[in-house]
């Protein structure tokens, strides 16, 4: 039934079992490579930065930041939102593709699950850090205390977003973690190293294959798949309701959930693409993550950038259609015009025209045009979120109270340090753990090799 | 050396499956399967089933009741606050959380179950007959003792359906 005749052979080179875990373990049993080196000790100088950043922040307060009375949330917030987008793709491609019965996510669901989070935990960073009093955070816990015991406001949006966030670190982490263990079964008994036996083989919780070990695993990961995919467009949605439950022009719109979760996806998806183009130039993983993946990645791509088309054309509308002289007033003199003009069109061209470029067989082939394209989504995505935070606020009812915000080198300095955080958690992540699921890939070779197998081996069939 | 059980190795699901059928058939009692990636018609052939989806119903049912009545409890019962006259109760709102809670209840909780009905946690002394199973081979693993006619037999339907290697070994829990 699921037979991929469609989408052609999904693993190339007539592998076998053997060939499939060793192919992917190599990068661990290899000794580092100098530009791994090199680029993890350049994250580790941003990361560092990072961390003085945070340290200023900690010993000065918020006025280090550009924020001000009008401008509230600044970078940290559009930083945040830009991060958790991100987020948003391991476990939607995933949590989707698998409810899909989708076989072509198996070579890349790992790195894309790994980037999750990874990206969730810079994301977390900025809300608490934006609390200002960081060491007072356990107040947004609904504890009892000895304040009465006054409990959290369970209709506030701001505390819906700590829940969503911490549940989906949680458990996309641990998504992560449970499809890691057969892996890491497989180093065990695969390495000759007696370190990395005893390492790996305790991460693998005494992993040995059984069929009551399968059957539970099978169960336990349909289970938490069905149940994940709620949480992916939740979590967003909630994000989106920081925004929309305001009153603020430009923020306080119906669209908001379902367009934050798409453009969550997006971003997301443009990552897998931009990761999935390194991974396999650099580990030559071309005959796991073939050329028809990126194919099919780039046309989901350009499917999504059309919806987020509709929905920047949507908000325009509705802010004409409202007839609010502030909804109209945002819109159109302080985003298609006005100081925002640049911000507002990077928005629009870089990720609702310049992804429909995918439309040419060309384009989707050239990589390297396709990896530019995946890297200007993402800063399409961030002008997205700086759009939606400093026009709406800098610019709000009161004329007396506009203002322009610019960041300071120490919100510029968190930003660096996330973004450093990022890069090394993934070399970490190329480093030490298989970045593709050995054992899912394994599952799908008999099934995408069954031409080659009725070819050479008729008598099975 | 106590050499009790018998490991039959396959270089392939194909001929691990026609084996499987065939040793059924004959009336010997396979111990266990270890295959590199789950194989549905070995989880069906051992007969094997799991009230997991079961349990996560429940998981979820009890998560989702819990965090509402703690969250009526919290803002009904124990602190009311008036937020500009709206009702206490303020159900909408609650469900957000709810939904949240309920995810992360049935998460949890079926990994937990998973660890303990699947017998996977940290340093665990796990059986493995033959490693090469984590890697390219399937091993079908039986009980000497607990079969019926002679083992002569079995070691030759399994050469018979395919597998490329057939021993004798003492199974000892490894760390």
């Amino acid at each position: 039934m699921y037979k991929t005749e469609v989408r052609g052979p999904l693993i190339l080179g007539d592998k076998n079992y053997r060939q499939i875990s060793s192919d992917i373990i190599a990068p661990i049993d290899q000794p580092i490579p100098t530009w791994w080196k090199a680029v993890f000790g350049v994250s580790m100088l941003a990361t560092l930065f990072g961390v003085y950043a945070i340290y200023t922040t900690l010993v000065v307060g918020i006025g280090s930041w550009g924020v001000n009375n009008s401008v509230g949330w600044g970078w940290e917030i559009i930083n945040f939102v830009w991060w958790i987008g991100i987020g948003h793709a391991g476990t939607a491609f995933s949590i989707f593709l698998l409810i899909l019965r989708q076989k072509w996510r198996t070579s890349i669901n790992r790195a894309a699950e790994a980037m999750t989070v990874v990206a969730v935990g810079c994301a977390a960073l900025f809300p608490a850090l934006h609390m200002g009093r960081v060491w007072l955070m356990f107040y947004i816990f609904p504890y009892p205390n000895t304040r009465g015991p006054l409990w959290v406001n369970f209709n506030s949006p701001l505390f819906w977003d700590f829940i969503a966030i911490t549940a989906y670190l949680l458990i996309s982490a641990s998504f992560w973690y449970f499809g890691m263990v057969p892996d890491f079964a497989t180093i065990r008994d695969k390495t000759t190293s007696k370190v990395k036996r005893a390492v790996y083989g305790f991460f693998a919780f005494g992993w040995t294959g059984s069929s009551r070990e399968w059957l539970r695993y099978e169960a336990l990961s349909y289970v938490l798949g069905g149940i994940a995919a709620v949480l992916v467009v939740s979590v967003h949605s909630i994000v989106s309701t920081d925004f929309a439950v305001s009153v603020i022009p430009g923020w306080h719109t119906a669209v908001f959930p379902p367009y934050f979760v798409v453009g969550a996806i997006f971003s997301g998806f443009a990552m897998v693409m931009t990761l999935m183009i390194i991974i396999r130039k650099i580990y030559k993983f071309q005959d796991y993550v073939t050329d028809s993946h990126l194919n099919a990645i780039a046309k989901i791509l350009i499917f999504v950038s059309l919806i987020m088309g509709t929905a920047y054309a949507t908000e325009i509308f509705m802010a004409w259609y409202s007839g609010s002289t502030y909804e109209m007033f945002t819109f159109f003199k302080n985003r298609i015009t006005g100081d925002y003009t640049f911000q507002f069109w990077a928005m629009v061209v870089c990720n609702a025209f310049i992804p429909q470029l995918f439309w040419f067989k060309k384009v989707r082939q050239n990589l390297t045009i396709a990896f530019i394209i995946s890297l200007l989504i993402n800063v399409g995505m961030w002008y997205e979120r700086f759009n939606i935070l400093i026009t709406s606020l800098s610019k709000d009812y009161l004329p007396s109270s506009w203002t322009v915000y610019s960041p300071t080198w120490v919100e510029i300095g968190i930003f660096v340090g996330t973004l450093g955080m990022f890069v090394a958690g993934v070399l970490l992540f190329f480093k030490y753990i298989p970045m593709i699921a050995i054992s899912e890939v394994k599952s799908i070779l008999k099934v995408t090799s069954i031409n080659k197998n009725e070819k050479t081996n008729a008598s099975h069939e | 050396m106590n050499k009790n059980h018998i490991i039959g190795v396959f270089d392939d699901e194909d001929s691990l499956m026609s084996a499987v059928h065939e040793v059924k058939e004959k009336g010997f009692e396979i111990w266990e399967i270890f295959t590199p990636y789950p194989i549905h018609e070995v989880i069906e052939a051992m007969g094997k089933k799991t009230r997991f989806t079961f349990a996560a119903f429940i998981y979820g049912f009890l998560g989702a009741a819990g965090v509402l009545s703690f969250m009526y409890y919290t803002a009904v019962i124990d602190w009311p606050i008036n937020y500009g006259g709206k009702p206490t109760n303020a159900f909408p709102s609650f469900i957000v959380v709810t939904i949240v809670i309920t995810i992360l209840t049935v998460t949890l909780a079926s990994l937990f179950t998973f660890s303990l009905r699947a017998k996977i946690y940290p340093g665990k002394a796990y059986i493995l007959p033959d490693a090469r199973s984590t890697d390219d081979k399937f091993v079908m693993v039986f009980d000497k003792s607990k079969q019926s006619s002679g083992s002569g037999d079995l070691e030759s339907i399994l050469l018979n359906k395919g597998a490329v290697e057939v021993y004798e070994k003492e199974l000892q829990p490894q760390i």
